[in-house]
């Protein structure tokens, strides 16, 4: 029953097809379609009550679709729940531990819960100790271990019966920086060592912009969905800020050449598809104008601030300078014309 | 689903139960409270006792109840800590596991019982130590009598569990579950002399049939000086067929219930409701 790799299996690590989860008016999750590759390293991203935690607990079989289908590894989420449940290591945004039981021992409950042979868990546990810098820890009680190193733990009890697929729900949410940096290291180590698939939720970006393909979820349907360099070269060359005393006239006025402005806090922010040559004529020509412009290159933030922007409007903004076809832009969950107009702030760090 | 899974959550709760020293004190003690106090509080009363020639001690009449409440305690207690676990991070790991919600139960029940098994071994040697137990007793019919009583108390406690879904006050609990069972059985009294409406209600109550199971295995010592109320209210069948009856039924009862729980997700959002570190 268990495998220790993820060996032929042509079927996705991840189907799902018009996922749906409703709370009697609410649609959490609104007819999701997604499908992950084996061994992709996977980031569904979006604001806190977008749908990515009902999205995972129904993948992880916790909670049943209101409708539409999904196949973890080849198995029904709706009635092939244990066999779902074997292939798949979820970290839930809470602890799954238990602060009484040591880290060895909670490893050892968790791998028999898996039903592992007891020598096999004492070898993956040094193993993930090891490789999650706990060992020194092994004997100590949870209770009296820091947020980043529960957090380790846990990924480690995720992880201990080598699941073909791994749910990380907000793995670094409510762990200082250099906490979080550190999880992103062992995530990365625990993937080059075992090539299991990653499905990762989270709503710090720029964490997400290692996966392979991320996609943006909004009012639980997926508005944009790709790789990370791919959606941020889509957005522009560059991202100009400008900050100006009569701001909203020009932003007005550079609206129809280069397509509606964010603003932030005080900035105005536009995608410039131009290169460096007319962007310095842009600067130019502003020059005596303008309070400061600086110019950068986009990031997954800038992805996730346009996406927003477009999904407010209903419609793709209009007016890019360099033209660049938006029509054959892949975003094959479509734009839907569900126009949700409650929009929420711009997410910023 | 196969042995590894419920024995790890049987072990987890021994290394709890011997970690937690105060439960493990107060579960040794409650007994003897009721033992020394109240036993020789009756007696005084009564103007029994040792070295008196009034009658036997009411003590003795005592030792199976004593003995019974350490499990009817204990597996509660193992039991009812379900209820704090359905928001921890235990209950996440299990629910994720590759096996049936149902098995939870299971696992659970067979743990809260085998935890006050334990329990009622170590009042059963200081009851020893102490000369309480008379040499006629009966081992197997011992071992038997607790085996089955802390089901039955075990399956009582997840049935109560499994049909809770906040336990705001443990006190609530103590004093409207575990006392009620407590009194009402036959340990501080024979139920046969119970006014008629008691008699009914300890009748009913399935851990009286413990009690009594009990009181056939520890034969009561001092011998024939002993009135007809401290023999057994029923025979060792029945006693048998209500204790392992209830559990099935109870342990049957919580693994729908909590199967319901899991699929229809009051359980699941209660675990991934926010809380605090």
């Amino acid at each position: 029953m268990k495998r220790d790799s993820p060996a032929v299996d042509l079927s996705p690590a991840i189907h799902a097809a018009d996922l749906t989860k409703r709370y009697g008016d609410v649609l959490a999750v609104d007819h999701l379609d997604l499908d992950v590759r084996a061994g992709e390293f996977f980031g569904l991203l979006g604001p806190n009550g977008s749908g990515k935690t009902s999205t995972i607990h129904m993948l992880s079989t916790l909670i049943r679709p209101t409708g539409g289908t999904a196949r973890i590894a080849g198995h029904d989420v709706s009635n092939e729940g244990v066999k779902v449940r074997a292939a798949i290591g979820v970290v839930f945004q809470e602890s799954a531990l238990d602060r009484n039981l040591s880290a060895a021992e909670n490893l050892r409950f968790a791998g028999l819960l898996y039903d592992l042979p007891r020598a096999e868990i004492k070898r993956r546990s040094d193993e993930l100790l090891a490789l999650f810098g706990l060992t020194d820890k092994r004997d100590k009680p949870v209770a009296s271990f820091s947020g980043g190193m529960r957090r380790a733990l846990d990924i480690a009890r995720g992880v201990i019966h080598r699941p073909r697929v791994l749910f990380l729900d907000e793995p670094t949410i409510g762990l200082d920086l250099p906490n979080r940096k550190k999880i992103w290291r062992f995530i990365e180590n625990l993937r080059a060592e075992t090539g299991m698939t990653v499905f990762l939720t989270t709503h710090y970006l720029e964490e997400a912009a290692d996966c392979d393909r991320v996609a943006f979820i909004k009012s639980g349907h997926i508005v944009q969905s790709g790789p990370p360099h791919e959606l941020v070269s889509r957005l522009g060359a560059f991202v100009i800020e400008i900050e100006a005393d009569d701001a909203d006239r020009i932003v007005a006025e550079l609206a129809p050449r280069l397509g509606r402005a964010m603003m932030d806090g005080e900035r105005a922010c536009f995608r410039f598809h131009g290169d460096a040559t007319q962007l310095a004529a842009l600067q130019t020509e502003y020059a005596d104008r303008i309070g400061a412009l600086r110019w950068r290159k986009p990031n997954l933030n800038d992805v996730f601030l346009w996406v927003n922007e477009t999904e407010a409007t209903g419609r793709p903004s209009s007016g890019e300078m360099e033209g660049e076809p938006k029509a054959g832009r892949p975003c094959e969950d479509g734009i839907s014309g569900a126009a949700n107009t409650t929009g929420f702030p711009p997410s910023r760090e | 689903m196969t042995y590894r899974p419920i024995l790890a959550v049987i072990e987890r709760e021994i290394v709890r139960l011997f970690r937690q020293k105060s439960r493990l004190l107060s579960a040794m003690v409650r007994p003897m409270i009721w033992l020394f106090v109240i036993g020789a509080g009756f007696d005084a009363m009564l103007g029994r006792g040792e070295g008196s020639s009034g009658g036997a001690s009411y003590q003795y009449f005592l030792v199976p109840g004593v003995l019974g409440m350490s499990m009817l305690f204990g597996a509660m207690l193992a039991a009812l800590a379900t209820v704090y676990d359905k928001e921890s991070g235990v209950m996440r790991m299990l629910v994720i596991a590759p096996f049936e919600h149902y098995w939870i139960v299971v696992a659970k029940t067979l743990s809260a019982a085998i935890a006050a098994a334990i329990q009622a071994v170590l009042v059963l040697i200081l009851l020893a130590l102490l000369g309480y137990l008379s040499k006629d007793l009966s081992l197997p019919l011992l071992a038997v009598g607790i085996a089955a009583t802390s089901l039955a108390s075990a399956s009582t406690g997840m049935l109560i569990a499994a049909c809770t879904k906040t336990l705001d006050n443990f006190a609530v609990m103590m004093n409207l579950v575990i006392f009620p069972m407590f009194f009402l059985s036959g340990s501080l009294y024979p139920i046969q002399h119970l006014p008629d409406a008691l008699r009914i209600v300890a009748m009913l109550n399935p851990y009286s049939y413990g009690v009594d199971l009990l009181k056939h295995a520890l034969p009561v010592s001092g011998g024939a000086g002993f009135s007809a109320s401290f023999s057994t209210d029923f025979s060792l069948g029945l006693n048998l067929a209500v204790l392992l009856g209830f559990s099935a039924l109870a342990t049957a009862i919580a693994c729908a219930r909590f199967s319901r729980e899991t699929a229809y997700e009051p359980l699941i959002h209660m675990l991934s409701r926010k809380r605090g570190e």
